[in-house]
Parts: C-alpha cells; structure tokens; sequence
C-alpha cells in the first residue's frame, strides 16, 4: 500500500501488531516444544487429528490382541503341558497291561498288584484332565465349576467353544473339551483303564487286549489333540508376535503425526527469537527520535 | 488608497491568525493519543478585496491581512464508513474465534484422555471380560469404564451448554450497550444540529458520533448512513435503529429469556423504534451479537446433535448386543446404557449396577462363556463417527481462525488508511508550530516597522534642527 503520510500513532499501531505477531508465533513454538506435541487441539490439524486418534484406536486394539492371544497361549500351554504328562502315564498303563498278557502264569497276587497300578494311574490321569488355568479346568469347556470330571470319570463339564479374538474379526479356540481329549463318556479313556483294570485282574487274556486295543485309540485321540493344540499355539505365537509389531509400528507413527521435531522446533524458536528480538530493536529506534529533539 | 494605518491592521489580522494556528497545532499534540480524535486543520483565506462588485466604490487595498475561514476535521466519510463496516467483520470472527478456541479446548482431543481413548477403553474391558468371563474383577472394570464413557460424553455436552449460557449471558449484555450507545449516539446527533445552527465548533461532537458510531457496527455490524443534519443515522441489517435524534431499542426477540436461559428457539432480534414500530430484524446480523447468535443458533446445537447421535449409537449398539447374552446367572441380558431420546449426550448413564447382571455370555444356563463380550469388544462405529465429528469441528475452527487473521489484515489497513489522513502527525505538528512561530514573529516586525514609519512621519516630520 502506498503511504502518502505516516503518523506516530500509525508507527505505534505497526509496531505494536508486528511485535504481537512475533510474540504469538514464539508463544506457538514454545507450546510445542514443552508439550513435545505438535497436535494439541484437533485444529492444528484436523486431518492429523482424525489419523492420531484412529491410530490411538488401532493401537489399543493392538495392545488388546496381543494381551490375547498371551491369554490363549497360557491356556493352551496348560493343556499341552497337562495332555503331554498324561500320555507319559497311558504308555505306563500300556507296559502293565502288556505285562499281564505276556507272562501267562501269573498269580492272583501279581495281577491284582498291577491292577491295582492301574486303578492308581487312572486316578492320577483323572486328576490330571482336571488340569486347571486360572482356576478354570483348562479341559471342562464352558462349564461354571472348578472340575472336568468327577471321581468316577464321567464328563461334569460344558461342552463349548472357549474363543480368543487374535486379530480383527480373527477367533481361535483356546480350548479342548474333555470328550475332544479323552473320548466320549462311556467309552472314554477313563472307563477303558477301569475296564482294562479289572479284565488285569480277572486274567482274561482277550478283554485285556480288547482293552490295550480301546487303549491305543484312546493314545491317538490324546496324541491329535496334542497335535491340534500345538498348531493353534503356533497360530497365536504369530499372532501375538504380529500384534506386538503393529504396536511398535503404530506407536511410531502416531509419534510421528503427534509429536513435535525437536531439533526443528527448536531452530524455529531461535529464528523466532531473533526475529522478535529485531522487532524490539528496531521499534526501541523508531519511537525514539522526534523533532522536538532537535528543534531550539 | 488605505489609510495610514491599515497595514497595523494588516500585522494585527497576522497575528490573530498565527495564534489560532498555534491553538490548533496544540491542541493536535495534545490529542496526539485521545481514541477517535480527527486532526484539525486552520485554513486560511486572504482578507480584503470583496467578493461582490460594488457600484460606487473601488477597493484599493493592496492588502487586507488574513483571516481564519474555518477549521477543518480532516476525514473522509467513505473511509469512515469502510472502516465501520470492517470493524464489524472482524468483531464477528474475533468474537466467534474466541468461543470456538475454548470450546475446541473443552473436547480434549487428540491425547490420551480423549473421548475417544475412553471409548476404546471401554471395548478394551469387554475384551478383557471376553477373556475371563468368571472374573469378578473383569465385570467390574466393564462397568467401570462404561461409567467414565458415559461421563465423558455428558461433560462434553455439558461444556456446550455451559459455554452456551454464557454465550447468552454475554448476548443480552451485549444488546444492553448497543442500546445504550444508540440512546448517546441519537444524543450526539441532536446536540450535533445545535451546534450547527448557533455556529460553534461541533469538531469535537463529531468526534463522538463517529466513535459510537464505530462501536455500534463493531457490537451489530450495522451501518451508519449522513443524515442532513450532520448526524448519522443507524441500521441493523437494514432496520433503523437511530433516526436523527430519536433511537430504537434492539430487542431480543426469541431465543433467550430475560433471565438469560434459553427458551428452545433460535435467537432472533427486533427493534422497536417510536416512529417506526416493532420490526423483526432480519437472519443474518453479524459483529459481536451476530457472531454470539451463530453460535446459539447453529456451531454449538450442531455439535451437541452430532454428539448426541454418537451417545445414541454408543447406547443403542450395546444394548442391542447385550440383550443377546445371558448374565452371570444365566438370564437373559438387560439394557446396559440408558439416555434421554430428548438429549442423548446430556443424558447417557450406564443402567447396569450389580456386576453379575453383565451379560458377557453368549449361551444361557449360566455357563462361563465371553462370545457377547468379544462382539461387544468389536463395536467400533460410534468411534468412527466420533472421529468426523471432531475432525469438522478442528476444520471449523482452523478455517474460523485463518479467517480472523486475514480479516485482521484488511482491518489493519483500512484503518492505516483511515489514519493517514485522520492522525496527528507530531512532526507535522512541530513543523507547523515553528512556521506559525516564525509568521507570528514577523507580523509582530511589520508592528515594529509600521510603528517606526508613523514615528518618523509623526515625530520627526516638518521638524529643522
């Protein structure tokens, strides 16, 4: 603009405005600098805003999945740690049944030692299913109580789904029932060993190996469930270790968008500084000198 | 031929002259500082030689002297009246910057303790619930953080409304000094005609009458239009409020009470003039009343709406999955949020008290079993809305805020312009004070010499020594 005739009270308004001007820019940078944060209210930049906070969304979503699937995996390990010593206990009950069968001219005494073996090992397997995480029997599915199974054998608890969400829309089952494990009631691991027991015991060459028989498939049942337990811990592994990336990755791209370049804000506040500091100077000089001080 | 002793006249007009410049000139320092002060300026005129021929005798003066012929406010009243007009605008934005500034900090995004990171808390605990649905703790942290959710929402909503009645609070004091103003602006006009019409100086009047003026456009965004008079008159949005010397009342016709509530509908004014009537002042006034009725009317009904709709599908969408499960015990689940249709953000409590009543289960019979808690924990869309709704308002208050600052701009220089003219130039001052000090010392030399040469023709004239 031209300015044909400039005042005093002009000089003072500009000097004034641009000494504002300077303060207000130093007073943005220094807000930035001690907040560290470049967003800190959503119109600094409202698309910035949006993404922090979907960011600041995913990340707990994240955090959440992770804490999950840690969740599945503790349960699961309970299971495969439960399932891997019980079958250590079926190959034990394997050897005393084979023993019964092969030496033929065993006494009563001898059989009844070793079925009473059996009758211990099956008490100790049925402890064993009753396994527990968290207070929860880890093989009882859904079940509202402390046992899978109770001192006969039978299956006490829930058969259902117990579901770990791993990802967004992703579920794994984190469990497995006891009939999935140890066969259906009435045929399952524990009323074979109890039959088993008792045909030791009565020497009936031919039930025990029916018996050994119902007895490997019971083994197999308990290997696959062991096998099955183990791909879906690997499937949470990679899960939870997905997770804890996406979590590493969000949180420094959130830094990104949210926080402040402190080298940068820093050079920003100096230039700043110097620049009011100029506006200082150079008004200090303007408002000074009038005619009166020159006029006699 | 002039009289012996004309030219003594002529010295003595000088000096008067002088000294009224002198008078000027201080009076131009004095108010280097005064608000609203015009600069004066003495205009001159040589004295002498009539105007009008007259038939049957001559004017031989070679010189009558000087004489004042006025003193002069230096202004332009269409710079004035731009000046006007800006001042409104930028009351306008500054007033709605301001209210929008402190509302954006009310809403506490993006950070940790959001709106927004509560909610994702609250999906976070029905996970957690999700994971050990027999677990005392889970349930109560379920409630727990559907408690903080619902009183997120409710204080924001009711950092609306508290904003909103100070917003009214301000609108009726803000109407209160307009009328006032109009009442001293009519005043001014009145004793403006006076002054005309007995001749005195109304330099100082006008003065006056343009600062109210001003203030009037900066508190309506109205405009001031030259009555014959000398006075101004003022309309807002084109409704007269001050005819000559008789003003209007700015009422505030629906919107806000006399106790300054709200009455539910949208803020509208009237002015009741004593010649004119009543009339209902048109949508759209805008300066400080108009920027505060933007906000009653529209910024902060929007927000809350929009909230409110983000409560609601908060509400509704969790209700509606938690009807779905079975509780603790196995009965079927309760409505787990309640609102008031009417005010869904003002009014969103969690119904739920006893924590067995979470319904986390998706199977009844009382088994342990979180598949309701897991879908709970994937109820993502009020997140997403609440997400638009703060990125418009961000926008709005960005947009309103780069608006201010170029407003202020052209503000600056209209008003720079309006200076040029109108300031006291202290140097000028000085410069003018030394010429007239100089005029002034040289009249009185004239005195001096005509004095000396009637002292030789009186004196010493005829006289042999």
């Amino acid at each position: 603009m031209t300015i044909n005739r400039v005042t005093q009270g002009m000089m003072m308004d500009r000097s004034y405005l641009s000494l504002q001007t300077g303060l207000s820019r130093l007073a943005k940078t220094q807000e930035q600098l001690s907040t560290g944060r470049i967003l800190n209210r959503p119109s600094d930049s409202p698309t910035g805003t949006t993404a922090a906070m979907r960011m600041r969304a995913s990340l707990a979503d994240e955090t959440q999945y992770s804490r999950n699937a840690e969740d599945g995996l503790g349960r699961l390990g309970q299971a495969d740690l439960t399932l891997s010593s019980m079958l250590d206990q079926v190959r034990r009950v394997n050897e005393l049944a084979m023993r019964s069968v092969n030496t033929l001219n065993q006494n009563p005494a001898a059989r009844e030692a070793l079925a009473a073996e059996i009758d211990q090992l099956r008490e100790g397997l049925i402890d064993g299913a009753n396994a527990t995480y968290l207070g929860r029997p880890v093989f009882g599915g859904i079940v509202n109580g402390s046992a899978a199974y109770d001192t006969s054998g039978a299956f006490v608890g829930v058969q259902g789904d117990v579901q770990r969400t791993i990802g967004k829309g992703v579920r794994v089952s984190v469990n497995v029932d006891g009939p999935e494990a140890f066969g259906p009631d009435g045929a399952n691991l524990f009323d074979t060993l109890k039959d088993l027991a008792a045909s030791v015991r009565a020497g009936t060459t031919t039930t025990t190996q029916t018996g050994m028989a119902s007895l490997d498939t019971a083994r197999n049942r308990m290997t696959s469930a062991l096998a099955e337990i183990g791909s879906r811990t690997n499937r949470l592994e990679r899960a939870a270790q997905s997770a804890k990336d996406s979590v590493l990755d969000l949180t420094s791209s959130l830094s990104e968008i949210e926080n402040v370049d402190l080298a940068r804000a820093t050079m920003d506040l100096k230039m700043q500084e110097v620049a009011y500091q100029a506006a200082l100077a150079s008004t200090a000089r303007l408002v000074q000198p009038s005619l009166a001080d020159f006029l006699r | 031929m002039s009289g012996s002793f004309a030219s003594l006249n002529t010295a003595l007009s000088a000096l008067r002259y002088n000294r009224v410049a002198m008078d000027t000139a201080s009076q131009n320092i004095a108010n280097v500082d005064t608000e609203g002060y015009t600069r004066r300026r003495v205009e001159a005129a040589t004295a002498g030689t009539p105007t009008t021929p007259a038939m049957w005798s001559r004017n031989q003066n070679a010189g009558g002297g000087v004489r004042v012929s006025g003193v002069t406010r230096m202004t332009d009243a269409f710079l004035d009246a731009r000046v006007r007009t800006e001042h409104g605008k930028q009351s306008y934005a500054d007033v709605r910057q301001a209210v929008l500034d402190r509302l954006e900090t009310g809403i506490g995004e993006p950070g940790e303790n959001g709106l927004s990171a509560v909610m994702a808390e609250f999906r976070s605990a029905w996970s957690d619930l999700a994971n050990n649905p027999d677990s005392e703790a889970a349930r109560s942290q379920v409630l727990a953080r559907g408690a903080a959710l619902a009183d997120a929402v409710q204080i924001q909503a009711r950092n609306f409304s508290v904003e909103a009645g100070d917003q009214r609070a301000k609108l009726t004091a803000m109407v209160s000094e307009v009328n006032a103003i109009a009442g001293d602006l009519a005043a001014t006009n009145k004793a403006i005609s006076v002054a005309q019409l007995d001749g005195s100086d109304a330099g100082n009047l006008l003065d006056q009458r343009d600062l109210l003026a001003l203030r009037l456009s900066e508190l309506t965004g109205g405009k001031a239009v030259q009555n014959g008079a000398g006075g101004l008159d003022f309309a807002v949005n084109g409704v007269p409020l001050v005819t000559g010397a008789i003003p209007g009342a700015l009422d505030i016709a629906s919107g806000v009470t006399a106790t300054a509530d709200s009455d539910g509908n949208p803020v509208t004014f009237s002015v009741t003039h004593p010649v004119g009537g009543t009339t209902a002042v048109p949508a759209g006034v805008t300066g400080g009343t108009g920027a505060v009725t933007d906000m009653l009317n529209t910024t902060v009904p929007a927000y809350v709406a929009a909230l409110g709709s983000v409560a609601k599908s908060v509400a509704d969408g969790v209700n509606a999955v938690h009807a779905t499960g079975y509780d603790e015990a196995g009965a079927a689940g309760g409505p787990f949020f309640d609102y008031d249709p009417a005010d869904p953000a003002g009014s969103l409590k969690i119904l739920i008290t006893d924590k067995a009543l979470v319904a986390a289960s998706g199977l009844p019979g009382g088994v342990v079993d979180g598949s309701v808690a897991d879908r709970l924990s994937e109820l993502r869309a009020p997140e997403t809305s609440y997400q638009q709704l703060v990125n418009g308002f961000g926008a709005t208050v960005a947009s309103g805020r780069r608006l201010a600052a170029s407003q202020s701009m052209l503000t600056e220089q209209v008003a720079g312009a309006r200076d040029q003219l109108a300031g006291v130039s202290l140097d000028e001052e000085m410069l003018a004070m030394v010429q007239y000090q100089r005029g002034f010392e040289a009249a009185s030399r004239v005195l001096t010499t005509v004095d000396s040469v009637l002292d030789t023709l009186i004196n010493r004239t005829g006289l042999l020594r």
